[in-house]
């Protein structure tokens, strides 16, 4: 990569520069430098959105170690077999190509704050004048009892996208006709909340359609309630009745252990032998950059300013997506673009002297039951009272027309197809 | 000649019938005549590619919103922050939207080139 330095950080002593700097806006001086650590939906966004309308007076560069990004978002749509992989598996080629964005193929090992800059695996250094933190989540893998990263090829979480979402699919079309799948839901705060509901939604359409329905999918869930419980409950029993069982932990009594070996899940309730599946969902932090920068609070994700989504630790530094804690936003694809745009607005702002807006942060999740059967959730949102405050929510009902669920399933499909393009075309 | 997502919105809904007796239609008509601040409407339609594509591609259920005549987008825009018509999304996102930004966004999506197709 022309123009960019490799040496490590203890031994810098010469000047660094973040990537080639091709056009100076003046002669002399450097274009300002964003650079963007992750490019997931909040940080791909951010650096399309700023290198797009600052017409390359900035210069981005996107810190992203993979060639392509596999979303989670509609990766229960592949699992139900409504999608191919190829289909929620998109591109950074438009980013670099269409607008110039600098991809560095690296993963960010340190954020160094004071002197502005930060090292890569390799030893590259980028300098910047703004930051944009988005590494999305690490999952905890010590909080299920019995369970750990050694384990997820046999007892698969299939909450980062990639590998792991075929895995969970192969999984599932090996099950057998009256086999047991646990899934072990994850405790808030964790990214998209009717995510797993979905997903075992899912699961018992691809069992009824190949007429595996003497299977049962249970749900341990550390939660009394969860994301659009009356309607996932009233889908299940009108499409999949008798298959889901949901247990909350005043009837689970909390899970004791799982077994990886023998795939076995002990609960205060009931003791599940010989599982033909078992799905762990563990709870959930900000992405590892975001914590060793001590961006994150005790809670383990990072503290914004609701009207600029700059970190509530460091001015120069944003954090977008699932790293952030986001007031009454959901941790989605929706919020984490929607939070990239506005911190985009505000990075050209102060780097370019661009207008500046009010913030205006929306949210939108679809989830599938069942074919043509789809329902929603979200809301506008402001900054108020400190944080990312609900202005106005809502949610499908129960009792809706097949019709209007026939249309809400278009919307999502538009949408998913309006959303990758808004971040990776 | 309407844009193609105006006329799936209109046959949608029966547009044309709601918005002649609806309340909006006469302040949308005068919204008109409000020269759209383009560059707030650049910034606000942000929002709205979320899930529109800024090409007018249409797929599945998102109907185009580029190229359209600008009273017609205001006043499309206005019967779901009236509630003639009802999209929870479209309700949420137009009721966050002032007469002036609504403007603004006709003025922005109006300006722009329908280059994409549509698709089901
Ligand atoms: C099953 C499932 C279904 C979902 N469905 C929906 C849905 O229908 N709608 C919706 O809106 N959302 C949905 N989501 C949520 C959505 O996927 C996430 O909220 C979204 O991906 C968050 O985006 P992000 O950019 O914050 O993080 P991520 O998407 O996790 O992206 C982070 C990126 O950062 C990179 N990274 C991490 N650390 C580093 C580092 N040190 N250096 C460089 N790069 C790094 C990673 O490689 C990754 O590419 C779903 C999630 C799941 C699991």
């Amino acid at each position: 990569m022309s123009g960019m330095t490799r040496r490590s950080l203890l031994g810098a002593g010469a000047a660094v520069v973040a990537s080639a700097v091709t056009a100076p806006a003046v002669i002399g001086q450097a274009r300002p430098r964003v650079v963007v650590v992750g490019g997931g939906p909040g940080g791909a966004t951010v650096a399309k959105y700023v290198a797009r309308d600052s017409a390359g007076a900035i210069n981005v560069s996107l810190v992203e170690p993979s060639a392509k990004f596999v979303t989670c978002f509609h990766s229960n749509l592949y699992l139900g077999g409504y999608k191919t992989f190829e289909q929620i598996t998109h591109s950074y080629e438009a980013l670099t190509k269409n607008y110039g964005v600098n991809h560095v193929r690296q993963t960010a090992a340190f954020i160094d704050r004071d002197e502005k800059r930060v090292r890569t695996t390799d030893n590259t250094i980028l300098s910047y004048d703004k930051l944009v933190v988005a590494p999305g989540i690490d999952l905890k893998y010590d909080s299920v009892p019995g369970w750990g990263q050694e384990h997820e090829q046999v007892m698969p979480h299939a909450w980062k996208a990639g590998p792991q979402t075929q895995l969970l699919k192969k999984r599932l079309d090996e099950v057998k006709n009256g086999g047991v799948i646990v899934m072990i839901a994850p405790p808030n705060p964790y990214r998209c909340p009717p995510g797993p509901y979905e997903r075992v939604s899912m699961m018992a359409h691809v069992l009824k359609a190949s007429g595996r329905t003497n299977c049962r999918i249970v749900i341990i869930d550390p939660k009394e309630t969860y994301s659009k419980q009356g309607l996932f409950q009233d889908g299940w029993e009108t499409f999949y009745k008798g298959m889901v069982e949901w247990l909350g932990p005043k009837v689970h009594d909390g899970l004791k252990s799982v077994d990886p070996k023998t795939g076995t899940v002990v609960t205060g309730f009931e003791t599940y032998k010989d599982c033909a599946l078992v799905n762990v969902i563990p709870a959930q932090m900000a992405g590892k950059i975001a914590r060793d920068a001590g961006l994150a609070d005790a809670s383990g994700f990072c503290p914004i300013d609701p009207a600029t989504m700059k970190s509530a630790k460091d001015p120069n530094l944003f954090i977008v997506g699932d790293a952030c804690i986001p007031g009454d936003m959901p941790k989605s694809a929706f919020s984490a673009n929607s939070q990239a745009k506005v911190a985009a607005m505000i990075i050209r702002n102060e780097l370019t002297g661009s207008r500046t807006f009010p913030p205006r942060y929306n949210n939108t999740c679809w989830s599938l039951i069942e074919t043509d059967n789809a329902v929603k959730v979200g809301g506008r949102y402001e900054p108020k009272d400190g944080k990312i405050s609900a202005a106005e929510t809502f949610v499908s009902k129960t009792g809706e027309t097949a019709e209007l669920r026939k249309q809400t399933q278009e919307e999502n499909i538009g949408w998913y197809s309006g959303i990758t393009t808004d971040i990776f075309g | 000649m309407l844009a193609d997502g105006y006329r799936r919105l209109a046959r949608a809904g029966s547009l044309a019938a709601t918005l002649l007796t609806a309340p909006g239609f006469a302040q949308a008509a005068v919204s008109a005549e409000v020269k759209g601040d383009r560059e707030l409407g650049e910034y606000l339609s942000a929002q709205c590619t979320t899930c529109h594509q800024i090409s007018g591609r249409s797929i599945g259920g998102v109907p185009s919103i580029v190229a359209w005549p600008e009273d017609q987008f205001i006043a499309v825009i206005t019967s779901y922050k009236e509630g003639q018509r009802d999209n929870e999304t479209m309700r949420t996102i137009s009721h966050s939207l002032s007469l002036e930004e609504i403007a603004a966004l006709a003025a922005y999506f109006g300006s722009l080139k329908l280059t994409g197709q549509a698709q089901k």
